[in-house]
This record gives C-alpha cells, structure tokens and sequence, in this order.
C-alpha cells in the first residue's frame, strides 16, 4: 500500500477513533456504591455529595415547575452544597426508565446517566419489577422525619408498597376549570357532565389514553360505571373488570359524537387540551395540578374568569416522588437534593400558588411552628381551589394492573375509529 | 494490488457499526434477544402480533397516503417550478433565494408553525373571525389533526418541493438549454419541448429526490406526532407508542415495527424506481 495511501486512511478513521479513546471525565464525588451510604451520619454524605452534580430527569411540561426546580431548588444546592443540578426535562417519565432500563441492559451498574426521577404509579411499578431502583436508604435522610409512612396514600404508591425505594415530593388532585364568563354554571359530578355534553355538542373533549391526564379521567369515568370505587380497590380482578368495563366503553362511545370534532380525534396530550381551552375550541378542562390555572391565570394564558372546581362524586387524588436508580453515580448528592425537597422551606416555597401550588408530600403537622403558621397563611388564587377543600372528595388511584387494563381497553373499544 | 474499495472503507466501517448494527440489534430485539419480560427464548411472536394487529395495517396505509400525496405534490411543484426557471432564466436568483429560504427551517418549526396559523383558532381562522367569514373557530376547516393528514401533507410538501427543485435545478446545465433551443427552433411547441426534452433530462434527478422524500416522509414521525389525528397514527408514532410503553412487553413489537417502516419503505421505493425505468424507456 502506497505510504500516501496508509496516511490518508489513518486520517480518515480519525473522527471515528478519538472519541472512543477520550477518557470519560472523572465524576466528582462519585458514590456509585450506595450500600456503604445506607445509615452513615447525615453530615458525612453532606460532605460526600459537596461539588457533585446530579442529573435529575422530571416532566417538563410546565414553566413553574421547571423554574422551581432550576432556580430556587438548584440555586439553594449550588450555595449550600456546591451541588450542580441539571433539570432533564421529559415528555413522558417512561422515557427515564427506559434509559435506565437500557442501561442495565447494557451492563452499566454503576455510570447511569439518570441520578434522580420525578416518579409514581405505573413507571414505578416498572422500575420496582425491573429491579432499577435503588432502596433501603430513604431512613437515613433526616428530612424522612417529616414523612407520615402511616398514612396509606403515603405509604402505596398507587397500590404499590413504597418499601423505602421512593421518597414522597407531592400531593396531587385532579380539579376541573371553566370559564365563569362564557359558562356560568358548569356540570359538577360525572353524570351531570354527561348530560351536559350531550346538550352542548363540541364543547367538551379529553386527551386520549395512555395521556396521564386523560387516562385519569376515563379512571372517574369508570368508578362511575362500577357504582363505586370500592370493589375496584385491590389486585386486578379479571372478572370485575370484564362486569364493569362495558358499561364505561358505552358511556364514552355514547358521548363520542357529541365531542370536539364529533370525536373524530382527541388531543393526544394534556398540553394540547389545555390550548384548546385557553383559545375557547372547548368549555371545560381539567388537571391533576389545579395551581396550574392559577399560573396560566398570572401569566395571561387563561382569562382572569377561570374557575377550577372539584367533583361532588369525587376526584383521583395521589401522591408523586422522587426515585434513585440504582445505577446512579451521584447517589450521596441525589439524597442531599431528596432531603432538600423534603425539607419545610423548600415545600412551603413549592406550595406558594405564584411559584407551584403543590399540595406539600410531607405531613405539615411535623414542621416547625413558624413553618405551619407560613402553610396556613398561604394566599389563595382566585381562579384555584384550596387544595383542602378539594381533599374533602378524594378518591384514591387503582393500581397500576387495573390502570394498564382500562387504558389498552379504552383504546381498543373507544380510540378505535 | 490496490482495491478500489480502500478509500470508502472508513466511511463504510462507521455506517457498518452505527447503520446497519443498528439495524441488526433492532432485528434481534423483535426477536426476542435478549428476553423481554413474557417473552422468555427468542420467538417470531412479537413479528406475528404485529403483522396480524389491523391497528398496523390501518396506519401503515396512512403513511402510505402521507408519503405517497406528499411526494407527487412535492416532484410536481418542484419541476413545474424548474420548467419555469429554464424558461425564464432571469428570474432564477430570485427563485433560486425563495428555494433557498425555509432549507434552514426544521420541520418541527414548520409543524409549529401550522398549528399558529391553520388551527382552528389560530391565525388565519381569528381574521376570518374578525372579518366576519366564520361565527366560530369549529366553522373553520379543519387542516389540523384531521383524517386525511392534511396539515401533516402541507407542512412536507412546503418543505421538500424546494429540497427537491433544488436538486433539479443543481442537474440542469447549459447543455439542456441549447437542447431545448433547438427543439424550440426546429418547431416543437412549449408543452411539446416540455414532455419531449425537459421532462426526460430531469427524470432521473427527480426519481432520485422523489425517493429519497418517500422514504423521509414514511419514517419521520415528528410532524405526525404534532398534527396527526388520534387514530389512526402513522406507522413511526405507532412504533414510538409501544416503545414507550410502561408494559415493556411491548418493546419487541415496537422493533419489529420499526423494521416494518424500513420494509415498507425499501418496498415502495424499488416499485417506484422499477416505475421510473419504464417511464423513461416510453
């Protein structure tokens, strides 16, 4: 081979050759190995976790949050702890656990590239039977002194036994909103909001499962259909499944042609939806996060009219959390952070309505005096209701067996055109 | 001996390592390896669920449609925007810089920007509104997340018809033009120069770039995700879909969907380009 030859081919694998052989950074304040952490002094991890980063990955899905997470909790990190967060903005948590899940795939134990999930129901669920997260620690974070385990809608992530693998961040309840000026008296239960589309033909419609959003409210729709949520609460039961899930497919298909677009389509995201409610297509909307109409409210997406309400039947009400993989490089930081969102400040500043309105994770009662007068003192939106008097009707979430089954049945019975 | 394959090793390697073993492990995940949870030895079941589920069949045929409308509109707007720019040379900067314009666009923005405008309450539906030619943003067309795609088909047609004029008009040099001058002088009409002269001296760049369109188009699954109808979906959203399904059972079936987009369109390609061949022998 001519020596020019041999050069220009050694030149051209260049670009392919050097980034494999780039040494990968060393991470600072590695604590891959999280066995050794589990019930070490709290100030020991402080001082392990100082000058780390961690990448933690949550729905992006709303400019509040996002601005929460980046500025007030990331500020606070980077001041205290020297701690770096990087905020992963996700469409969907699903994505993060597939990263994680690959990963493992992959034989990667100890260099994930996900420290920290915001995370509930069916993708913890998955995480938990994966084997892809980490637990056992969350004892040791003193900030777990706040937490009511006793509490079952603490203690069961929908249905699921939290066994120390997630950490509590906040309460969620599903509120609906109208528009006081264009619609004066909105239906108020489920059997009311069925009349009401049928009278108001195209002024109503839902994200199509498996949208969080619009998968909770085939959820109420199907307690309604089963008289209850009683006999649905449990493992999933085959048989009650196959008695009441008729019954739901012929209310919705029922109400099929009398929404937007005669339901031709639905909005495939919450996002979506709520556009449509913002430029007037619809009349109702709904969330699991109310406090979000507040924040639209402020920030000129929704009219000053907005109005969010509950159910007199009830609405779904959960707890989220935060999780650890188990092949996280950064588990010192990841639990400093976890016990920064868990701390009394951090969940009064997040249950502000101008910067979050989250319901806090943590039980109230537990905080400092000073902090529980700061909870009670706390301004009410207008357009929000108090998220106290929305928990006077709460109906608790399926689990995750029951959810897969109404989601892939809505779909092939009520999406199928 | 020096082999003529030598230079175009490098670039084969890094298609061979990133393309095409990407392509096999894809293959071997539709097959079941490694296990996915339900699925505990290597099976064709995620294949045969796949190919017998009518929801596949119903948005691949909508793909087909995508692709398919996309790609005739997008070639005959570009050659009729390269006829005239053969015909009128002096406005070929002009043409040339308005082709040039939206190359820097992604289709997202382009995606986004129809929802802005063609929505039912967007721009374009508020001035009706105002200038009292609807009552209601449901009296507006619905050019958005409608049955017949078709926001999804302008927003690919706006992009590639100037991708695929471009690479027209990057064919045609003066040789063309003397050739359709003296079609001109010996009497052919314009239409007659056009069928007889133009048309067979760009046919083979316009099969190429029509190609290349169809196969983008039947796999993108941006703009579909963004303006498509709930159901069907195109068949790129149906694979996304179950691979980002919380039931991970149903990874191999997004794999093997994945391969079917490629199978599809590899199918659709060779009977367009076989097409082609006639046409030029006529």
């Amino acid at each position: 081979m001519a020596p020019r030859a041999a050069l220009a081919l050694v030149l051209s694998l260049l670009p392919v050759l050097l980034p494999a052989l780039a040494l990968p950074p060393a991470a600072r304040a590695d604590t891959a190995d999280g066995a050794r952490l589990i019930g070490r002094p709290w100030a020991e991890i402080e001082a392990e976790a100082r000058g780390g980063e961690v990448n933690f990955f949550l729905w992006g899905g709303a400019d509040s949050i996002n601005a929460y997470v980046s500025d007030y909790i990331g500020g606070i990190l980077k001041e205290r702890y020297g701690i770096t967060l990087n905020r992963v903005p996700l469409t969907d948590t699903a994505d993060a656990v597939s990263i994680v899940l690959t990963e493992k795939e992959a034989g990667n134990t100890d260099r994930g590239s996900v420290d920290l999930i915001w995370i509930n129901g069916v993708n913890f669920r998955t995480m938990r039977q994966g084997g892809l997260v980490w637990c056992g620690y969350t004892s040791t974070l003193p900030n777990d002194a706040l937490v009511d385990w006793s509490d079952p809608s603490v203690a069961r992530d929908f249905g699921v036994p939290v066994d120390g693998c997630e950490v509590p961040w906040s309460g969620a309840q599903m509120a609906f909103a109208h528009d006081s000026a264009r619609l004066a008296e909105p239906p108020r239960s489920i059997p009311a909001l069925i009349e009401w589309v049928k009278a108001n033909p195209g002024r109503f419609t839902y994200p199509a499962p498996p949208d969080f959003n619009g998968s909770a409210f085939v959820r109420h729709v199907f307690y309604h259909a089963a008289g209850g949520v009683e006999g649905l609460l449990g493992p999933f039961d085959q048989a009650r499944f196959d008695a009441v899930a008729p019954r739901a497919w012929a209310i919705l298909n029922g109400i099929e042609p009398y929404l937007w677009r005669g339901g031709a389509t639905y909005p495939n995201s919450i996002a979506q939806l709520q556009t449509l409610f913002a430029n007037g297509e619809v009349d109702l909307s709904f969330e699991y996060n109310p406090s979000q109409f507040g924040v639209g409210v402020e920030n000129g997406t929704f009219p000053a009219t907005v109005r969010t309400f509950g159910l007199t039947d009830g609405t779904l009400a959960n707890t989220s959390y935060t999780a650890i993989p188990f092949n996280s490089p950064h588990k010192a930081a990841a639990m400093v952070v976890q016990n920064l969102l868990l701390s009394g400040e951090a969940q009064l500043h997040k249950a502000r309505p101008d910067v979050w309105g989250a319901p806090p994770g943590i039980d109230i009662d537990r905080t400092a005096p000073k902090l529980r007068a700061a909870f009670a003192a706390l301004p009410v939106h207008p357009s929000v209701i108090p998220a106290a008097e929305l928990a006077k009707s709460a109906l608790p979430e399926l689990q995750p067996e029951w959810i897969a089954a109404i989601e892939k049945g809505w779909i092939e019975n009520v999406g199928r055109k | 001996m020096r082999s003529p394959l030598l230079p175009v090793l490098p670039a084969l390697a890094v298609l061979a390592l990133l393309f095409y073993g990407a392509l096999a492990l894809s293959a071997a995940r539709s097959l079941g390896i490694p296990p996915a949870p339900g699925l505990d030895f290597p099976s064709l079941a995620p294949w045969r669920l796949v190919l017998s589920d009518p929801a596949v069949w119903r948005s691949a045929g909508l793909s087909l449609w995508i692709s398919a409308v996309s790609t005739a509109l997008s070639a005959m707007l570009a050659f009729g925007v390269a006829v005239l720019i053969r015909q009128a040379p002096a406005g070929r900067p002009v043409l040339g810089f308005l082709l040039r314009l939206n190359l820097t666009v992604p289709h997202l923005v382009g995606a986004a920007g129809m929802l802005f405008l063609w929505a039912q309450s967007g721009l374009a539906a508020r001035v009706a509104l105002a200038a009292g030619l609807i009552d209601g943003p449901a009296a507006f067309p619905a050019l958005i997340w409608d049955p017949w795609a078709l926001g999804i088909v302008l927003v690919y047609v706006w992009k590639e018809a100037p991708f695929i004029a471009l690479i027209l008009l990057a064919q045609s040099g003066p040789a063309d033009a003397a050739r359709e001058d003296t079609a001109r002088t010996l009497g052919a009409s314009r239409l007659q120069v056009i069928r007889h002269v133009t048309l067979p001296s760009l046919l083979p760049g316009l099969a190429a770039a029509s190609a290349i369109v169809f196969a983008f188009t039947f796999g993108a699954y941006e703009v579909p995700l963004l303006l498509g109808a709930s159901d069907p979906v195109a068949l790129p959203v149906l694979a996304w879909q179950r691979f980002t399904d919380p039931d991970l059972a149903a990874r191999p079936q997004a794999m093997a969907l994945a391969l079917l987009v490629a199978l599809l369109s590899a199918a659709a390609i060779l009977v367009h380009l076989g097409a082609v061949r006639r046409l030029r022998a006529w």
